[in-house]
């Protein structure tokens, strides 16, 4: 028996401060964004703001409930509500479309998205599988077992279709390489399978999603330099450079800079094997580049359109690409110091130039009325958010609690990039709500429990003994 | 392995990304100002405001350029819901198809512009746009239908401003507005498209003084275009301006007077001030109401019947009728001859018909009489003696250094070229010149007895009757004028500059004396041409004169100014294919002239006789 405690003695108090400086920050840029003359009180439940206060309300007491609950019952029920959630993604993939997507289960406006929940019980199942594994234990099984309770959910729900949410199961990735989860045990089976080849772990293999994402990042890059023609005069020749070129010259560089840096300052055994890093990453990046412009140019044209237009090469301000002009207007009008607290005239509810200016496209009155400072001011509390949360995760004894703690930083650090990089003209608009901020009643609770339950965790950290 | 070491790992990543995300956010928001500006066109609509049209105020101050409320009827395709066609084109009082075919016509004509790099006709129509459906309604025919509006949503009325002419007069001063071209736009960002500008007369010419300062309003609209609020609370707007009025030296009441007179009749009426150079009427007959011509629908329907109408009421006859001066030549003749000392008040000449057919009269003792009878051997021999002044040795040399002097003389009267002034329209008539005659004839060809006609004002010479009428206001005045001109005043500033200067004849005024005589004598003598303009009480001084015209009944010509001392206004009266100038001219003048400075007319059967006389007019159909 554990000695009665209060409540909050435990209580991550910079944390529970951040988040409820955010929820405030919100609800008044909801106030602003969708304020109507007619209704002007916050507490009228029939505006949107008064809708948001309620759900915050209710968030808070969801968030309580989860205090009021021991946190061993999430390890020990992570299967049962990873389970459940499959049942609801595939159950809402029978309801009726909503925008064109089966992603609402309830009925009229008071619904909730099942995918929201599933990054929750996700989360928790993959902290309960992985903290169960030591690093030396790890073979094809376990890296596909880990991979699978992934890409089930991600499955489900690109069926629904709901491009946003998967893309943000992708940051569970990120979470099994900071366990040091590795693809060795898959990639060494191919590897070695060349005759004599012997290897016990490939550096490609132990970092590999960092590394998937630098191609993905590269491909993405040489695309948007596609368009681009370098003319460089060199030697007296005027050389004429196509985008792929130029991300290969930049790869060049990388490398000679890099070979000098080793030169200086590592020592020789390091130093060829990261040669034979550096050499084999120029290598593989030249020739992803390559391919990836050759490759584009035998896409047809409206394949091309499609892909430039999502990586915002094209501007179509009054097809496709509205939404994202829009708010790029809406928050690149902001200025320096902003236009005023409820003077958004681009991105308020009532001009309707943005639409969904209260869900997904938040941040476009916030950084209309704010400005750059306002900006900077968010973004200041938004890393310390993600900050103390690997703080928290960190000072865990228990693994589950800080595989919990690395989800939750890595979930929400997804929505915060795509949802402000969407408004920004750095992301493809798919809908995916800036966390504590957007307007919707799924997205604020599922958030709120999911930091509740990682705040109660590490309130309780010290009662764990493994 | 090192493990911990990959949350930095994690937590550069977030550093990365939240750093270019805010260098790209400063550059978005602090240094390009492009989504600024794209924010501006997206959200902040500048609204011009024109403002009404200034009005136009006649000598007395009676108001005869005014502006009146019209109504749009404006469309909203994509507010339209469930359009019930057939209800809809009872209520406008078209058959479906016409409605039909406007919805067609809108996407075509106002939904498109004129892409200047293509060439081509743009399709740039929008769903969201207001277009106006119906054009410039009036109070009337909206009142029918903006009860009916609320079953037809997409629909609204909406306010415009046009022209509204009281006195129905006057068109052919006034001028009239129509819809501006795409050049006068590209030339001038005052305008827009769909907005109206002078295109004739005194709304062309004072444009800019009439159409006062547009305000510009700056509103926040919504995606649908509606407007919001106004942008920061109205701080950046301007208000509109509606121009000062301008004052014109026209006296209305005289000026519908004239065009009643001559209803049914070709020919021109001018009436000058002499004092001040105030055109106090300018008739060109037939005349239109003008506001036949306000408005698109009104122009489409009207200005082609009336450039159709053979009766031509159209053409500016007062500015652009070139016509031989005929008898209102001799008066200048005469001052010439006085001026150059070859003639002199007392110099008689006997009226010798073999030199220039004449009527039947005593011979001319004096210049006085010459004018009474209109002699026309007396101006054969007086003008001999200008041109032929015997200075030079060779005849032809001689005749060129006298018609040089002559010319000279003639061009101080303001003749032989158009007036630098508010009269747009103007025709500048011929003077002959020895290069002139050179050209025609060649160098030293031509004598006096060459270009003889000139001296009765027939031949080479021709004038417009505002150069005639204006030759009145100068032998009123004794040798001097003010540019002829119809406004006398915009706003509170005077007339433009150029009115203001008094310009001076090359005669002296001690010559005047003498033709004035003969211009009394023409009116109040017995046996004068122009007794049919004589008045009670009121000394007349005129001149009759007979334009021959080739192709047809002569024209009917009189020039006359009055009172005699200190006169008040010069006239010249045209009428067409009337005969000689006594008989239809003479006594339209002395009608204008009595309502001018009597208001009141004595007598009313000379006064309904000319109003009912149809002189060479052809009836519609």
């Amino acid at each position: 028996m554990r000695k009665q405690e209060s409540l909050t003695e435990h209580l991550d108090w910079p944390l529970f401060g951040a988040l409820l400086t955010m929820l405030l920050m919100g609800l008044a840029t909801v106030y602003s964004v969708a304020y109507n003359e007619e209704a002007p009180s916050l507490f009228d439940f029939s505006e949107k703001y008064g809708r948001q206060l309620f759900w915050i309300l209710f968030s808070l007491f969801l968030g309580l409930l989860v205090f009021l609950i021991d946190s061993d019952i999430y390890r020990k029920l992570a299967i049962p509500i990873y389970a459940s959630t499959l049942v609801l993604l595939v159950v809402v993939l029978f309801m009726p479309a909503v925008h064109g997507a089966h992603a609402w289960l309830g009925v009229g406006s008071f619904g909730v998205q099942p995918a929201e929940f599933a990054k929750i019980s996700t989360s928790l199942l993959l902290a309960k599988y992985i903290s169960g594994l030591t690093v030396k234990q790890q073979t094809t099984g376990t890296v596909l077992t880990a991979s699978s309770i992934l890409l089930i959910p991600m499955a489900l729900i690109l069926l629904q279709p709901d491009a946003g949410t998967f893309v943000v199961f992708t940051s569970f990735l990120f979470v099994m390489y900071r366990e040091g989860l590795t693809f060795d045990p898959i990639l060494l089976k191919f590897v070695n399978a060349i005759p004599g080849v012997r290897y016990k772990e490939t550096w490609v293999g132990s970092h590999f999603i960092p590394i998937l994402f630098a191609l993905v990042v590269l491909s993405v890059v040489t695309l948007l330099l596609d368009s681009v023609q370098f003319n460089i005069s060199l030697f007296g020749l005027d050389l004429e450079l196509s985008g792929s070129s130029g991300v290969i010259f930049g790869l060049l560089l990388i490398y000679v800079a890099s070979w000098l840096i080793m030169q200086r300052f590592s020592t020789r055994r390091e130093r060829s094997r990261m040669m034979v890093v550096l050499t084999l990453g120029l290598l593989i990046g030249s020739l992803l580049s390559f391919i990836v412009d050759k490759g584009f140019d035998m896409l047809k044209t409206h394949q091309k359109d499609r892909i430039e237009l999502f990586l915002g090469l094209r501007e179509d301000p009054n097809g496709d690409d509205y939404n994202r002009n829009r708010a790029m207007a809406a928050v690149g009008s902001g200025g320096f110091l902003g236009k005023g607290y409820r003077e958004a005239s681009v991105s308020s509810v009532r001009s309707n130039h943005v639409p969904e200016s209260e869900t997904d496209f938040i941040f476009c009155p916030f950084a209309e009325e704010w400005g750059f400072v306002g900006v900077v001011v968010l973004f200041i509390l938004y890393f310390f958010v993600l900050f103390r949360i690997i703080v928290i995760a960190e000072r865990q004894r228990a693994s589950f609690n800080r595989i919990y703690a690395y989800c939750v930083a890595m979930i929400l650090f997804y929505h915060f990039a795509i949802n402000i990089g969407m408004n920004i003209g750095f992301a493809p608009v798919i809908g995916i709500p800036l966390p504590f901020f957007s307007y919707g009643g799924s997205s604020m609770m599922s958030f709120s429990v999911m930091l509740f339950i990682l705040l109660k965790l590490d309130a309780q950290r010290k009662d764990v003994l493994r | 392995m090192n493990l911990d070491a990959r949350r930095n790992v994690i937590i550069s990543f977030f550093i990365l990304v939240i750093g270019i995300y805010l260098f790209k956010l400063f550059y978005m928001q602090v240094i390009d100002d492009t989504w600024t500006l794209r924010a501006q066109e997206i959200a902040e609509k500048r609204k011009e405001i024109f403002p009404p049209r200034g009005v136009i105020f006649d000598r007395n101050g009676k108001k005869i350029v005014t502006n009146q409320t019209y109504y749009n009827l404006m469309m909203v395709e994509d507010s339209i819901v469930d359009l019930d066609t057939a209800a809809f084109a009872k209520l406008i009082g078209w058959t479906r198809q016409e409605v039909r075919n406007r919805f067609k016509e809108i996407v075509d004509g106002e939904g498109s512009y004129y892409n200047k790099i293509s060439r081509k006709r743009t399709p740039n129509y929008q769903k969201i746009r207001a277009y106006p459906f119906l054009k410039e309604l009036t109070l009337e025919e909206m009142s029918k239908i903006a009860p009916h509006l609320a079953n037809f949503p997409g629909f609204y009325e909406e306010a415009t401003s046009a022209r509204n002419y009281p006195y129905k007069s006057a068109a052919n001063i006034l001028g009239y507005l129509s819809e501006v071209y795409r050049e006068e736009i590209d030339e001038d960002r005052f305008y827009k498209p769909g907005n109206n500008i002078g295109r004739a007369g005194i709304e062309r010419f004072y444009e800019k003084e009439l159409r006062g300062v547009k305000g510009i309003k700056y509103i926040v609209t919504s995606a649908l275009n509606n407007a919001i609020e106004s942008y920061a609370d109205g701080k950046y707007d301007t208000i509109a301006r509606q121009a000062a009025p301008l004052k014109m030296g026209m006296d209305v009441v005289l000026q519908t007077y004239g065009e009643e007179l001559m209803q049914k009749k070709k020919g021109c009426i001018v009436a000058i001030e002499p004092s001040s150079g105030e055109i106090l009427s300018m008739v060109s007959a037939p005349s239109y109401d003008p506001n036949l011509l306000v408005g698109k629908r009104n122009i489409s329907a009207n200005y082609p019947k009336l450039a159709r109408d053979p009766n031509l009421p159209l053409f500016p006859r007062p500015l652009q009728a070139e016509y031989p001066p005929g008898s209102i030549f001799k008066l200048v003749q005469s001052l010439i001859g006085m001026q150059e000392g070859v003639i002199n008040a007392n110099t008689g000449f006997p009226c010798d018909k073999s030199l220039v057919g004449c009527h039947n009269h005593p011979s001319a003792r004096n210049i006085a009489e010459a004018i009474q009878y209109s002699c026309n051997p007396y101006y054969y021999m007086a003008v001999r003696r200008i041109i032929q002044q015997g200075v030079k040795k060779n005849n032809f040399a001689d005749a060129e250094y006298g018609l040089n002097k002559w010319y000279k003389y003639i061009r101080s009267f303001g003749l032989g070229d158009v007036f630098d002034t508010d009269v747009s329209g103007q025709r500048p008539g011929l003077i002959p010149n020895p290069a002139f005659y050179d050209k025609w004839y060649g160098h030293h060809t031509w004598a006096f007895s060459t270009i003889r006609s000139i001296s009765i004002g027939q031949g080479e010479v021709k004038l417009t009757p505002l150069q005639m009428a204006n030759i009145v206001a100068i032998i009123a005045n004794k040798g001097w004028y003010y540019t002829p001109h119809f406004v006398r005043a915009i706003g509170s500033s005077g007339s433009l500059p150029q009115f203001r200067k008094k310009r001076w004849t090359m005669i002296n005024y001690r010559h005047f004396d003498a033709v004035i005589e003969g211009m009394r004598r023409v009116v109040n003598e017995d046996g004068g041409t122009g007794k049919q303009a004589r008045m009670d009480n009121i000394i007349v001084c005129g001149k009759t004169g007979t334009v021959q015209n080739p192709h047809g009944e002569d024209h009917s010509v009189f020039f006359a100014f009055a009172p005699m001392k200190n006169p008040k206004i010069a006239i010249a009266v045209f009428v067409e294919n009337a005969g000689w100038g006594g008989s239809w001219a003479a006594p339209i003048a002395q009608l204008m002239i009595e309502k001018y400075l009597k208001r009141k007319i004595s007598d009313k059967d000379k006064e309904t006789r000319m109003k009912e006389a149809q002189i060479a007019f052809i009836n519609a159909d």
